[in-house]
């Protein structure tokens, strides 16, 4: 057929019109960092509403973890937010050590603040590069990677894996880390603050950054306390709320260190933020690894400790609690147990019903990020299409952590 | 810890129930009351609702008031105005026959998603919440998988349209012994092929040709 080229213009110019549009961004989306579905109504560019859907990585981890033993649950803590996964860990442990009243050693308490203040950077500069990334920019995110494989291969030499560590145990840890871990953290250490330098000169001040970020997605502090928003964004917001210094656990209240705080609440605020954190955890390692002395890594108490290895040839006893505590678990006493914590996100807890047996009875995670990511709504409202991207990677969901 | 006492002489004078253990108050709240604590505690300085728990008791050994219980941590957040770091749980035991409280959303917006969650995996419905809504198991999953006689593993899966997933078939399917994977509520469990042959039978006596 050929084609038409006679088609007449129409004699009065068309009426421009002009009506809602309702847009679907995600499941599957490079920008919404896992399955997010954010269906949002636009009038041009500006969006009117939104509403996030979650639940595509749902998994039933409180159920699961109803129906396994104390210790096998550290199979799934880290599974949840896999990006700072030390913090679920240590989470979980606390709450499980308020229950049975366990004491953990001073040189376990320190070296899980090493450890979870190492993932914390290696979250953070996630968070960075994945954001500036939303914003266009992908140089940041090469060399951000450097140093978190630098951190993550740390983390595989002393756990074995590089996410899903396993490594906390209730009244400890799992094993001793290796003799030359020190050293080896110490190298990392002294050239840090220099790199985290060098991120912040990539694009603090740039203008192209300050125009994208800028009085974006403000947050108010009292709507961000009422939306229930914590961990960085909030801080961003000026409110001077870190669990960490709040509320000290598992051994904060030793450390030295700064919350910093924005003023404005805008994307601009949380982005800066979480590079002053990553300072902030540097300058707790840093004591931390002066405070390290030898000693035990674990609670004895036979009760929810295993035996050490050695004792099992020479002691009947050892070797029936060693038996028992492999096939059944330990069994703590009747009660309810919670410990709030900080993970890079924001308040962290795990809410631990003992019913006597060598199950969880009922534990309830609340995830940070499920939270946060109401704030999503208030903070995108009447802001371009565009800028909406970059306000749902600062408010910085882990899909895994939403969805648990 | 003014802002705690000050909570606890507001609950003891009304007779509320209170329980300390390891550091950590809970404060039994009765379900009519609920609304007028949110408003008086907010008005107090409890500015931020951190967690809304949901907890099914029908197997704990203890007897407890009710079969399940909700609660709403309360939060004087230390870092903001005259926040001290209070904390306390607002404790509401909820009877299995009438599952329902009202909602803490119109005071503590946060408490949108929380609510949510407890009434999609346990299926206590807040009153007064504006989008009460399933949000973490599928649309079409039927039952609260949090209460505790929701069963675990060796269940088929049944979906409100008749779809069902059967363990059995399933684990046979991933061996490569049965073809099955999802069938049917009603029809005999024959798996995929035997469902397609329905299809193109029921398509025949409409008359399309398949």
């Amino acid at each position: 057929m050929r084609p038409k080229t006679d088609v007449p213009l129409p004699e009065e110019p068309r009426e421009l019109r002009s009506e809602l549009m309702v847009l679907n961004v995600g499941p599957q989306h490079p920008s919404t960092h896992g399955v997010l579905r954010v269906v949002v109504t636009i009038a041009g560019e500006e969006i009117i509403d939104l509403e996030p859907h979650i639940g595509y990585l749902h998994s039933g981890f409180e159920k699961t973890m109803e129906n396994r033993s104390y210790t096998q649950n550290f199979t799934y803590t880290p599974r949840m937010d896999y990006v700072h996964s030390f913090a679920h860990d240590m989470a979980y442990a606390l709450a499980v050590e308020k229950l049975l009243g366990a004491r953990v050693p001073e040189r376990a308490e320190t070296l899980r603040i090493i450890l979870n203040e190492l993932s914390r950077i290696a979250s953070h500069l996630l968070f960075v590069a994945s954001g500036l990334l939303d914003l266009g920019a992908m140089t940041p995110f090469f060399y951000a990677f450097r140093e978190r494989e630098a951190i993550l291969d740390l983390f595989e030499w002393v756990t074995g894996q590089r996410f899903h560590h396993n490594y906390v145990r209730v009244g400890g840890l799992k094993e001793d880390v290796p003799e030359e871990f020190v050293p080896e953290l110490k190298k990392f250490l002294s050239g840090f603050l220099a790199k985290v330098d060098d991120y912040q000169g990539m694009f603090d001040g740039s203008p192209i950054f300050v125009s994208r970020a800028r009085d974006i997605g403000v947050i108010p502090p009292d709507v961000a306390i009422n939306l229930g928003l914590t961990g960085g964004s909030l801080r961003a917001s000026g409110v001077d709320y870190d669990v960490r210094k709040a509320h000290p656990y598992g051994g904060y209240e030793k450390y030295e260190f700064d919350v910093p705080l924005g003023t404005r609440g805008d994307t601009y605020d949380r982005m800066v933020i979480r590079l002053e954190e990553m300072r902030q955890s540097h300058r707790i390692i840093e004591q931390a690894v002066e405070r390290l002395e030898p000693g035990p890594i674990r609670d004895a108490d036979p009760h929810y400790s295993l035996p050490p290895r050695e004792m099992l040839g020479s002691s009947m006893e050892a070797l029936i609690y060693h038996f028992k505590l492999v096939t059944e678990g330990f069994h703590p006493p009747l009660g309810e147990a919670y410990v709030p914590t900080e993970s890079a996100r924001g308040e962290l807890s795990y809410y631990v019903v003992s019913d006597g047996g060598s199950m969880p009875y009922r534990v309830k995670i609340r995830t940070p990020e499920f939270v946060n990511i109401q704030s999503l709504k208030y903070a995108a409202k009447g802001h371009q299409f565009a800028d909406f991207i970059a306000i749902l990677a600062t408010l910085d969901p882990v899909l895994g952590g939403i969805d648990r | 810890m003014a802002l705690l006492d000050k909570a606890k002489e507001y609950a003891s004078e009304r007779g509320y129930g209170i329980e300390e253990v390891h550091g950590l108050v809970w404060i039994d709240v009765p379900r009519e009351d609920l609304e007028s604590f949110f408003t008086e505690m907010q008005a107090a300085g409890f500015n931020y609702l951190a967690n809304v728990i949901g907890i099914d008791y029908a197997e704990y050994p203890e007897s407890r008031p009710q079969r399940f219980a909700v609660l709403f941590e309360m939060v004087a957040m230390k870092g903001w105005r005259d926040g001290d770091g209070s904390r306390f749980f607002a404790r509401v035991w909820v009877p299995e026959k009438d599952p329902q409280l009202p909602s803490a959303t119109p005071l503590y917006s946060g408490a949108g998603f929380l609510e949510r969650e407890v009434y999609d995996l346990l299926g206590i419905r807040f009153e007064g919440h504006p989008d009460l809504r399933k949000i973490l198991t599928p649309e079409d999953l039927e039952g609260h998988p949090l209460r505790k006689d929701y069963p675990l593993g060796e269940t088929p899966t049944i979906f409100r349209d008749g779809r069902y997933i059967d363990p059995e078939q399933f684990r046979a399917s991933i061996a490569g012994k049965d073809a099955g994977l999802t069938g049917r509520k009603g029809g005999a469990r024959r798996g995929y092929e035997a469902y397609f042959e329905d299809v193109r039978r029921a398509a025949v006596k409409d008359g399309e040709d398949v």
